[in-house]
């Protein structure tokens, strides 16, 4: 087990920046996710970080051994693929040794942890068969115990669960967290989807265009994000973004046929007339608070325990959407009142940036 | 299936099955009845019946299996150089060929010339007394094997075929080896596997399926070649490259013995036929 550690890393793809300057440690046993929209550059850094890419510029160590330059097979990673990688021509059982084998393991000993693999990941009725017998939830599995068989310094996911209908997604998700309990391994895993991200991390690296936009745990993401990119992504369901105007203390909405909000003391650092924007999570939208919005409701969901209400405030294009206990008797057409506290409110400047 | 339905699969299947009779059908039809004929130029329009007689006739023959045993070492041996060579062509120039589509097309050309042109160049080029080979070694290293003696000319021969059908093995595999999905190889890399390993225990057995077609494409062309080493040596000093084709074309035109020649044809074809549908099944009992 190991710890990983990047160094301005600069990758282009014929000219086009794909991975920005990225710089960052990842801790012996920590699970670190690189979450990000789709085209971000998350797998390209997956990818360099396993020498499946070699770097433009910049370091990347494993546990302190400069790897940049090593080829592929030289850097004792164990990578899981999107598309499972398996090897067609093998049955299970020679796909989870291959590993061990290239490694001239002795047999009994090989045998013995693909046995173990197996066990684990439930796969011992499939040994023999081949990956083309095997059902997409079955070939995940054989690919993680083509992985974990090689006991690697460094596990690498590059959106493992993409190709899983819902359910068995949430069940490996589940058995993922687990592996890493039981493993100490560490694991760095590429995803779009922030909710892998939220439930597995340790620490969650957000990219975007290639660079790092912020890092830390889920929740400091979750409750301190940098930028309104981040506050945006990170979090379920998404942020509503105000556009307001600072106007003597006051935060005038323009889209909501200027309702007022109160700024928090001592104010904020603008100068009069400056545009903010204004973000609130739904699940601080509530029934109670110092401050509120009015709207009319123009869609509820009702999960049982809590609804989500998607309320238009007056002259708005933009709905407002807010989680609500027990909110069994709002309905569409009802007026509206959204409560928040002042405190809860995260304001961010022109350029997108937090002001704090 | 419904009467209607099979009425219509005739109706379907008709022209191709009558198209099939014309092209196949009557030489074929024409062929064994002279194969079972006691056959000349002169009874060709009324063909006496024979039975077995000329099949006896030309497996009493030596000449035929002398024909035969060529054949086969010549068909076993460039379908081997071939594929060996085309293989190790294919994984090497397959990055260049990613990057130089172009390039492919010009190893691709000796295929494209006539196998007969083939033998008439060679027999130019490789010339006893005029041909440049013998004249530039003579001139710089004052000795030149006869390459169309009765030593040299089996491996003459084979080199000659060797040359120009090695494109189309390589050609084949570099397709096999281009539709492996590079998935594999970047897993066999991150789980340790170097290159050399990575072609024996991935990418090799990958392209086996390609592999047997290859060679077996290429020993039946090998075992039934005629043009190129007819034009080159015509039956060889002492009959030594006289192939199956080579020994039909003889008995049917050099000695008129029309009916023999067939019988050696239809062993020829029985033979063929008979590889094809062994190699059809170990091909299918190994498709995954
Ligand atoms: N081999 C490549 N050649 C050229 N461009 C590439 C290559 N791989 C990725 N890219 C480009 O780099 C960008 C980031 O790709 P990728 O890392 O796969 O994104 P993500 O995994 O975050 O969806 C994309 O715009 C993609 O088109
Ligand atoms: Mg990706």
């Amino acid at each position: 087990m190991a710890q990983l550690r990047i160094e301005n890393l600069t990758k282009r793809f014929s000219g086009q920046i794909v991975t920005r300057d990225v710089s960052l440690v990842v801790d012996d046993g920590a699970f670190c996710v690189f979450v990000g929209p789709s085209g971000c550059g998350k797998s390209t850094l997956l990818r360099l970080i396993a020498g499946l890419e070699s770097a433009d510029s910049g370091r990347i160590f494993v546990d302190g051994r400069d790897v940049t330059d090593a080829p592929a097979y030289d850097r004792d990673l164990a990578m899981v693929f999107q598309t499972y990688a398996l090897y067609p021509h093998m049955s299970v059982r020679d796909n989870i040794a291959f590993a061990l084998r290239t490694a001239k393991r002795p047999e009994p000993e090989v045998a013995a942890k693909v046995a173990e693999a197996a066990r684990i990941l439930q796969l011992e009725p499939y040994l023999d068969r081949k990956p083309a017998t095997l059902s997409g939830g079955q070939r995940q599995r054989v690919a993680i115990g083509r992985a974990i068989v090689k006991a690697p310094k460094l596990f690498l996911f590059d959106e493992p669960l993409s190709n899983l209908d819902a359910d068995l997604r949430v069940h490996m998700r589940l058995e993922i967290a687990r592996l890493h309990k039981d493993l100490g391994a560490t694991i760095v895993y590429v995803t779009h989807d922030q909710v892998e991200a939220m439930t597995l991390a340790t620490k969650i690296v957000v990219l975007r265009d290639g660079r790092i936009e912020q890092m830390g745990s889920p929740l400091q993401l979750y409750d301190d994000p940098d930028t309104l990119f981040v506050a945006g992504f990170i979090g379920s369901p998404k942020m509503n973004f105000l556009t307001a105007r600072l106007q003597g203390g006051y935060l005038s909405l323009s889209e909501c046929d200027g309702q007022k909000i109160r700024c928090p003391e001592p104010g904020l650092a603008l100068a009069d007339g400056a545009g903010v924007t204004v973000g609130l999570r739904p699940q601080v939208l509530g029934r109670t608070g110092d401050q509120s919005l009015e709207g009319m409701i123009e869609i509820v969901e009702h999960f049982g325990s809590d609804s989500l209400v998607h309320a238009r405030p007056a002259g708005s294009t933009r709905l407002l959407t807010a989680l609500v206990d027990n909110g069994r008797e709002l309905a569409s057409g009802h007026r509206f009142e959204a409560r928040f506290r002042t405190e809860d409110l995260l304001f961010f400047d022109q350029a997108g940036q937090r002001i704090r | 299936m419904t009467p209607g339905r099979s009425v219509e699969n005739a109706l379907l299947a008709g022209p191709l099955v009558l198209f099939l009779l014309a092209v196949l059908g009557f030489p074929t039809v024409l062929s064994l009845v002279y194969g079972f004929s006691e056959t000349g130029f002169q009874t060709l329009t009324a063909p006496e019946f024979s039975g077995l007689k000329n099949f006896r006739d030309v497996t009493a023959d030596p000449t035929f299996w002398q024909a035969a045993w060529f054949s086969l070492r010549f068909g076993a041996i460039t379908a081997l150089l071939q594929c060996g060579l085309g293989l190790a062509l294919a994984v090497y120039l397959a990055p260049l060929a990613r990057a130089h589509g172009w390039t492919v097309a010009i190893l691709i050309i000796p295929m494209i010339v006539a196998p007969a042109m083939m033998g008439l160049m060679y027999r130019l080029v490789l010339h006893e007394f005029a041909g440049p080979v013998p004249h530039y070694l003579y001139s710089w290293f004052g000795w030149s094997p006869s390459f169309l003696g009765p030593a040299n000319v089996f491996k003459t021969v084979v080199v000659a075929e060797t040359l120009q059908w090695t494109p189309f093995a390589f050609l084949l595999f570099l397709t096999a080896y281009q539709s492996i999905p590079q998935d594999l190889r970047e897993a066999a890399a991150v789980d340790g596997t170097r290159p050399w390993r990575l072609f024996w225990k991935i990418e090799l057995p990958l392209m086996m399926p390609t592999v047997f077609v290859a060679l077996f494409i290429r020993f039946i062309d090998g075992f039934r070649v005629f043009d190129n080493i007819y034009t080159l040596v015509g039956a060889g000093p002492g009959g030594s490259t006289t192939s199956i084709s080579i020994y039909i074309y003889e008995t049917f035109l050099r000695r008129g013995e029309i009916g023999k020649a067939l019988a050696a044809a239809i062993l020829l074809f029985a033979t063929a036929f008979v590889l094809l549908s062994v190699a059809q099944r170990l091909l299918r009992g190994r498709a995954p």
